[in-house]
């Protein structure tokens, strides 16, 4: 069945994607996939054939002459099935890109069809498990923010196949119409421009300096203190499974994180990581629904700092490694580095001076005295005007609620450019979270018994699930009810702003602004080597 | 209806209509009574005398607590009840809810993706529906419950229609 149907199929693919043709994935892609299945059926039912192979022995023993056939014949059987099942699988899965869509039909008994709106494409990885790497296979994940479960995969394709279906979706999705003379021409890959990368050594260092490695010692520590204590070496044993799994968080991250390489293009910010199991994503532009900046305390003393987005369809960070893996901008980075991430993300900071707004975001604080005396009038928003000039115009916890908040209310504060909304806030654990106007979704004001005492109220916006849940913590009333009625209001204007999803079509000069962002970053690298 | 500190000034809130407190009351009931009838067993097994060695105080106490907690849950389900309200302004939608905890939501048109009325069993008894406004994200909650049928239609066209002359992509 294979091979009359293969060459077929390839020949499709190497006639460019012509619009409108159905094609299949790699022929391999199934035992690619379920190859741990494929080696369980073998090791199950002839593991014994092999070792008297192995040990020159008749192939069939003689005591077990009745059963060994029949054993034989069972993991033959089921072996065929399932590589039959396979092929039909392969078969049966065939995929269409035309008219603005991207279809999928699985399935021979239960047939499937997917479509997935071009111009709703959110972000597309191209990811290369260890084996499909050996094979020089990959698979093509893209995200459309149309239904709940929005993920639509391709697996497997040949790496060059996958490189050209991304580069035509994408293209499609940025509003490029395809020349109707020339169905068969291939949207050329878009030119990119590599911007920073995380060497090794610092990946390495920020897991010996994350909460985890502080977990480690101090469970560590507390458990060689209580076997001396109690002079009993069973503490040691509930080491055994923490070390292990330490061990392979540890090893999660680093094989996930390894060699991150974030590149700008005008289809949007690449991303490429990984040891064994590579990752290619792309983000187009304006597709990041909020980001956060965050730095735990240990990271402080060498200045790193990790940045995660909220990607419709990328969903929450759970345990899922893969999930924050693929909702981390950056595992970590310098200052600089935060800088240029955030000039990708947010072309136009709408404010003419963002570098000293971004700093104060991060790391600044508002002064321990602010205008508003201890005895002044509450409630009258005079920080804004008195405090804010230090700081980059963040507005902060007014003096009232310090007792709410006795670390973070210096920290805790908001303040918005032209074209996104700043939240801060923690003391030790310092987060800045980014909302672009127009992703703003909903938000609301809520304010419990204890708040209301201090006057205050928290702003929450909502967004995308992810990974930042962009909250204001302890905002002054007056300041929160402000917020409200203008963040409304600037996220009406924006989405005004905003009319189609094909980026091309709203940004046009973004080659150029990203011509326009390699000046400070080409700054910061001179700054930084 | 009195306007509470979190909310923007010069909003004239829509109420609920005063029926949805049976729909309250009704899950109030089924939800506490349970527990509480559950919570009464040990009480009865002591009193009985089948399960003498245990502590009669913590026997009556502990369905006693939760009694007395349900039946402040109860004595603020009116007051909750009046404290939803919903307002449509030009470009947007408001909920408020809350007494102790207040929200208030501001929804804008152009970000609903679709707009859902359903009705339980009580409610549907009663005449009312629940509105429930999704927007792409899942934090949004927004739902006004309690609304009268007629209302609820009205508003939902009127949602769809205002959504639908604003809609923006994610």
């Amino acid at each position: 069945m294979r091979p009359d149907t293969a060459p077929e199929a390839s020949a499709g693919a190497e006639a460019g994607t012509p619009d409108g043709a159905w094609l299949r994935v790699h022929p391999a892609s199934p035992f690619v996939r379920g190859w741990v299945a494929l080696a369980a059926i073998v090791f199950f039912f002839f593991r014994d054939t092999f070792e008297r192979m192995l040990q020159g022995g008749p192939l069939v023993d003689e005591q077990l002459a009745g059963r060994a056939p029949w054993l034989l014949l069972g993991g033959g059987v089921l072996l065929l099935l399932t590589v039959l099942g396979y092929v039909l699988s392969w078969y049966f899965t065939r995929y269409q890109v035309a008219q603005g869509y991207v279809r999928i039909n699985t399935g021979f008994l239960f047939k499937q069809q997917r479509q997935a709106r071009l111009d709703r494409v959110q972000a597309i990885d191209i990811v290369q498990p260890l084996l499909a790497r050996l094979f020089g296979l990959a698979e093509l994940k893209f995200e459309v923010a149309d239904a709940g479960e929005s993920a639509v995969r391709l697996a497997y394709l040949r790496m060059d196949e996958a490189r050209q279906l991304r580069a035509t979706i994408l293209a499609r999705a940025a509003g490029v119409v395809p020349d109707p003379a020339q169905p068969g021409a291939v949207a050329a890959e878009a030119p990119e421009h590599a911007v920073l990368t995380v060497p090794p050594g610092r990946l390495i260092g920020s897991l010996l300096l994350s909460e985890q490695s502080v977990v480690v010692v101090v469970g560590g520590l507390v458990s060689v203190a209580l076997s001396a204590v109690t002079e009993n070496r069973s503490f040691y044993l509930f080491l055994i499974p923490a070390v292990l799994g330490m061990v392979a968080a540890y090893w999660n991250a680093i094989n996930r994180g390894y060699n991150f390489t974030a590149a700008i293009s005008p289809d949007g910010i690449r991303l490429r990581y990984g040891l064994l199991d590579t990752q290619a994503q792309t983000l187009p532009p304006g597709r990041i629904q909020a980001l956060r900046v965050s730095q735990p305390p240990l990271w402080r003393l060498l200045g790193w700092y990790r940045i995660q987005v909220n990607v419709a369809g990328y969903g929450a960070a759970g345990s899922n490694g893969e999930a924050s893996s693929r909702t981390t901008l950056l595992p970590v980075g310098t200052f600089p580095d935060v800088l240029t991430m955030l000039s990708l993300v947010l072309p136009d900071p709408g404010t003419p001076d963002p570098v000293r707004i971004f700093t104060a975001g991060v790391n600044g604080m508002a002064p321990a005295v602010s205008v508003e005396g201890p005895a002044g009038p509450a409630g009258v928003p005079v920080e804004a005007a008195g405090s804010g000039m230090d700081d980059g115009g963040f507005v902060t916890t007014p003096r009232r609620g310090r007792l709410l908040a006795p670390l973070g209310w210096r920290r805790n504060g908001f303040t918005a450019t032209a074209t996104a909304l700043l939240i801060r806030s923690g003391r030790w654990w310092r987060h800045l979270v980014v909302v672009p106007h127009q992703r703003t979704q909903s938000l609301a004001l809520e304010q419990g018994p204890l708040a209301r005492r201090f006057r205050v109220a928290d702003l929450v916006l909502h967004t995308t699930a992810g990974p930042v849940s962009p909250r204001l913590i302890q905002a002054g009333l007056d300041e929160g009810r402000a917020l409200l009625d203008a963040q409304a209001a600037r996220a009406r204007a924006a989405r005004k702003r905003q009319t189609s999803e094909h980026w091309l079509d709203q940004v046009r000069p973004l080659v150029a602004g990203a011509s326009h962002i390699e000046e400070p970053n080409s700054q910061e690298d001179r700054q930084h080597g | 209806m009195r306007t509470e500190a979190i909310d923007p000034p010069g909003i004239t809130w829509l109420r609920v209509s005063p029926k949805y407190v049976t729909v309250r009351l009704a899950s109030w009931a089924l939800a506490n009574l349970v527990v509480v009838a559950l919570l009464c067993v040990p009480l009865v097994l002591v009193v009985t005398g089948w399960w003498e060695n245990f502590p009669l105080w913590l026997a009556v106490a502990l369905p006693a607590v939760i009694l007395v907690l349900a039946l402040w849950r109860l004595l603020l389900i009116p007051r909750q009840v009046r404290a939803i309200g919903y307002a449509e302004r030009e470009d947007d939608l408001l909920i408020r809810r809350g007494i102790f905890f207040q929200r208030t939501l501001v929804v804008p048109y152009g970000r609903m993706q679709y707009v859902d009325i359903g009705a339980g069993p009580v409610e549907r008894g009663l005449g009312l529906c629940t509105l429930k406004l999704h927007t792409a994200s899942a934090g949004t909650n927004a739902e006004i419950p309690g609304l009268p049928a007629a209302e609820g239609a009205r508003l939902r066209e009127q949602l769809s229609a205002r959504g639908e002359a604003r809609l923006a992509g994610l």
